[in-house]
């Protein structure tokens, strides 16, 4: 096992080009933490040990860009594609860039979660709500309109969506949604709230009593508090944005065949169940919620039309990026 | 094993030097000599010319109606303006920050008679051993709530309180720490050529210690404070570690970063705009570099006159408060944050006290079985010992043709070998991108998104480093040694095998471990061109700090420190057993 692992890793590093053909290997690109996607990997192997797993974890849009850099070269690398929204599928889809997967086994789910021609289909919900310390803040924060409250007046931090798909979603769609709009964000950047980077540098930044509160994906701040940091979440009256962690196979897949294999397992009920015991929300109906969730947890989406917010998402990250500098 | 012949050809030369200067001539290699050069030429101008020329190609393609548009673009986005301001605030107020600590150390360590001065000097170049990523992690540790401080009797973190690192000043005292050993280095050097006479005639006029300091030796001093503020400087607007992790969240965007963020952000279709930036990074850093070579100049003379050696002032009772302060300013710079990452890395979760119950080894656990970062470890240690050879192979041969055969191309190599060094990291990584963005030409070979784009980014970045004690190992070659072995006939490739090759290697080899610790912690330049399966250490501390998962940032820093200083010491232990000369590695003067 050592020696394979040693053998992988000479092999990735000395350039992919001697062996990305053979049978069995997999290249994921995703937005996934690392150590989550690594325990994914090997609850996978477990019954899938013939395909070995390779992967470029970072953020949604440096993932992103690093495809689209490899599109320009004429070499992109992945066969499946793991990202945080639909949007950038849709984009890529529109590319031609998704080989459509259309037998993929999604009967049990949600058809508003997938594309209708089966070029990508969501494999979990993550929301966008609030964390707070809970040694700072002794009456937590119940609503959006909290955050730009003077009592918050410097405390809060948020993912910036240049990083974060699920930043990028949720900023587009309170920014397009009528109740919130700019607005909000102008009120946020006035009570003095900063962007870091990833949802991550945003648990940091509360766990660690630097903010007092934060704008994150749930998982992340349940996974936490489960661990003994002093946080806990807040799904705001006002409703949740949503993503669904969409998979998809590239057109370009050198391994198609283990991507539909891969893609197969997310969805099955073994690793939806897998999912949930990682702190997600599974997006198979019937699923066990996370036991790090809250009993009831009754969630209210707030959406725009998925097109509005491919059209406005260049200007929303500039925008973003002038009122928050990154 | 030099031949019979070379020695007698050996011993006639030392006899009468004067008569066969004619046939040992610069320029009168031979073929070998040639192809040997043509061979180095190829190298540096392949890695070190090519990227730079292929950066101020695209800056001036776009055509001056074109370049101009893109320019005002910029200028008329407030946050690439003030990218810039903050770059040259941070940069000038960071050396001011430098100069102070660095040249401070240096007086207070060169000047008296402190006790345990090689412990504390150490201690004082701690920084450069420690990469700008880590240093900034220990310190957000260390100011953190969650730091071990608070824990302390007395001491009570300001609940609630925003890390006050984050933002301008946590930018500037940071990289003024991280940089003040190079006004350390320089000014300790300064102090060592003053000559003794001076200050004993200063004495015998009746000047007093702090007069002598301030009103005579500062003054000769200036040269040298002069060349580290500026070195300060150029790796001040260079550095993106710090920027990275203490700047970003607290919305003090410096041109590093800035670029690093567009072009996240945005991908391949900004790099016509960041590669003007980039140039524009590159052209401070050419100010700063330039007044370093002219303060350098002055300073040479100043070192020719060198007379005895200064003798240390002595402090008398009052010497205990000298020492307190000093050990407590490099406990604070070098220790404690240390410290706090370690403290971190064994911490049970974000933002939970480490106790004796809580504490515990699962983030190295987990680390060390994480794919990625055991491949980080490998790539890195790979990349580095690639570098390290490589540019030791090349920086003998190169030493040896600029300084013992004087040929001007070689000379004029080790000018350009220094650019990629000197100018700011994230100009080569832009650089590169624009080189191999796409595929080579003919070969239809793309070395974007693959190990080899960091391969190639690192044998240019860090040629300077290994060149540099190979000079230094090469002039002390004593040139009728090889004349003499050109006279009894021995071509090329022999006399640099038997003659150079032994005396310049052990400084070369020292040089060589240098650029391995250099890479094996470099961030700057993967940070931009990393990919799948090619993670470096660098990139993977900031990941992962960045996943908020910092307790397994901290365990990978605490590990690459352990490697880095166990690498010092074994590059000390060796300069020591060769005997080398002082001055081959940085902390060794």
């Amino acid at each position: 096992m050592r020696k394979t692992l040693l053998a992988a890793a000479l092999c990735a590093t000395l350039g992919s080009a001697p062996a990305a053909a053979q049978n069995g290997e997999l290249m994921l690109y995703t937005s996934q933490p690392q150590d989550l996607l690594v325990q994914m990997i090997e609850v996978f192997n477990e019954t899938h040990p013939e395909i070995e797993v390779s992967f470029f974890r970072s953020g949604t849009t440096e993932v992103m860009n690093k495809l689209e850099a490899e599109f320009a070269a004429g070499d992109p690398q992945p066969d499946v594609l793991l990202v945080a929204n639909s949007l950038v599928m849709t984009g890529l889809k529109n590319d031609g860039r998704l080989l459509p997967y259309p037998e993929a086994p999604t009967e049990a789910y949600d058809s508003a979660i997938m594309d209708p021609d089966g070029a990508f289909v969501g494999t979990k919900l993550i929301t966008t709500g609030i964390v707070y310390n809970t040694e700072l803040v002794s009456e937590p924060p119940t609503s959006w309109a909290d955050l730009t409250d003077a009592r918050f007046e410097n405390q809060v931090i948020m993912p910036s969506p240049l990083y974060s798909g699920a930043a990028a979603l949720h900023v587009g769609t309170m920014t397009a949604h009528e109740s919130f709009g700019w607005d909000y964000y102008e009120a946020l950047a006035d009570n003095g709230a900063i962007a870091g980077r990833g949802n991550g540098s945003v648990l940091e930044a509360v766990a660690t009593g630097q903010n007092a509160v934060g704008i994150i994906v749930e998982f992340m701040a349940f996974n936490a508090k489960a661990e003994g940091s002093p946080v806990d979440f807040a799904f705001p009256s006002e409703g949740v944005t949503a993503i669904t962690e969409p998979a998809a196979i590239l057109s370009t897949a050198e391994n198609p065949v283990a991507a539909e294999i891969f893609i197969d397992w997310l969805l099955s009920e073994a690793g939806q169940r897998f999912s949930a015991e990682q702190g997600y929300l599974p997006a198979l109906p019937g699923a066990p919620t996370p036991s790090t969730f809250p009993d009831e947890v009754e969630l209210e989406i707030i959406a725009v039309e998925p097109g509005t917010l491919i059209a406005n998402d260049e200007e929303m990250k500039k925008s973003f990026a002038n009122l928050f500098g990154g | 094993m030099p031949s019979r012949d070379e020695e007698e050809g050996a011993r006639s030369h030392v006899t009468r030097p004067g008569a066969l200067r004619r046939l040992t001539r610069p320029g009168a290699g031979d073929r070998q000599e040639g192809l040997l050069l043509g061979l180095v030429a190829a190298f540096v101008l392949l890695f070190c010319l090519l990227p730079l020329l292929r950066l101020f190609a695209e800056v001036f393609a776009a055509g001056p109606a074109e370049g101009l548009e893109i320019a005002r673009d910029l200028l008329d986005n407030r946050f690439a303006r003030q990218a810039v301001i903050n770059t040259l605030e941070a940069g000038l107020l960071s050396t001011l920050v430098s100069v102070l600590l660095g040249a401070g150390l240096a007086l207070a360590i060169g000047l008296t008679d402190l006790r345990a001065k090689a412990l504390l000097t150490f201690l004082a170049l701690m920084p450069l051993l420690i990469p700008a990523q880590i240093a900034a992690l220990a310190w957000l540790e260390l100011i953190g709530p969650s730091s071990f401080l608070w824990q302390l009797p007395g001491l009570d973190y300001p609940a609630g309180s925003r890390n006050p690192l984050y933002g301008r000043e946590g930018v500037v005292i940071l990289m003024g720490v991280e940089h003040a050993p190079m006004v350390f280095l320089t000014v300790r050097a300064g102090l060592r050529a003053l000559p003794d006479e001076l200050i004993e005639a200063a004495r015998a006029a009746g000047a007093r210690p702090l007069r002598l300091t301030f009103g005579i030796l500062l003054p000769l001093l200036r040269p040298a404070l002069l060349a580290g503020a500026a070195l300060a400087f150029v790796s001040a607007i260079g550095n993106f570690g710090v920027p990275a992790l203490l700047g970003i969240p607290g919305r003090y965007t410096m041109l590093t970063t800035f670029i690093y963020q567009r072009l996240n952000g945005f991908g391949p279709s900004v790099l016509g705009e960041v590669a003007l930036l980039a140039a524009l990074l590159a052209l401070f850093a050419a100010v700063g570099l330039a007044v370093q070579a002219a303060a350098g100049r002055r300073g040479k003379l100043s070192l020719e006159r060198g007379g005895r050696v200064l003798q240390p002032f002595p402090l008398g009772a009052g010497r205990w408060r000298l020492e307190a302060a000093v050990w407590s300013l490099l406990i604070l710079t070098g220790v404690l944050p240390l410290l706090a990452l370690l403290n971190s890395s064994i911490a049970q979760a974000l933002g939970v006290a480490v106790t004796l119950e809580t504490a515990t080894l699962r983030h190295y656990a987990d680390v060390i079985a994480n794919q990625v970062t055991a491949r980080a470890f490998v790539n890195s240690t790979l990349l580095a010992a690639l570098a390290a050879l490589s540019c030791v192979l090349v920086s003998i041969p190169l030493a040896y043709l600029a300084v013992v055969r004087r040929r001007a191309l070689a000379r004029l190599l080790t000018l350009v070998s220094d650019a990629p060094y000197a100018l700011p990291g994230i100009v080569l990584s832009i650089a590169c991108i624009l080189l191999y963005l796409r595929p080579l030409p003919l070969l239809e070979i793309s070395l974007y998104g693959s190990f080899w784009i960091l391969a190639v980014a690192y044998l240019g970045r860090f040629l300077a480093l290994a060149l540099r004690p190979a000079i230094s190992g090469v002039e002390q070659l004593d040139p009728r040694l090889e004349e003499a072995a050109q006279i009894a006939g021995a071509r090329g490739w022999r006399r640099l095998r038997d003659i150079v090759l032994p005396l310049a290697a052990p400084p070369a080899a020292a040089g060589g471990m240098l650029v391995f610790m250099a890479a094996f912690n470099e961030l700057t330049v993967s940070a931009l061109l990393w990919s799948a399966g090619s993670e470096t250490l660098g990139v993977v501390i900031f990941a992962l700090y960045d996943e908020g998962n910092s307790n397994a940032a901290a365990a990978v820093s605490v590990l690459t420190v352990i490697v880095t200083l166990a690498i010092a010491a074994a590059a000390t232990a060796f300069v020591r057993w060769t005997k080398m000369p002082r001055g081959v590695l940085p902390w060794q003067t």
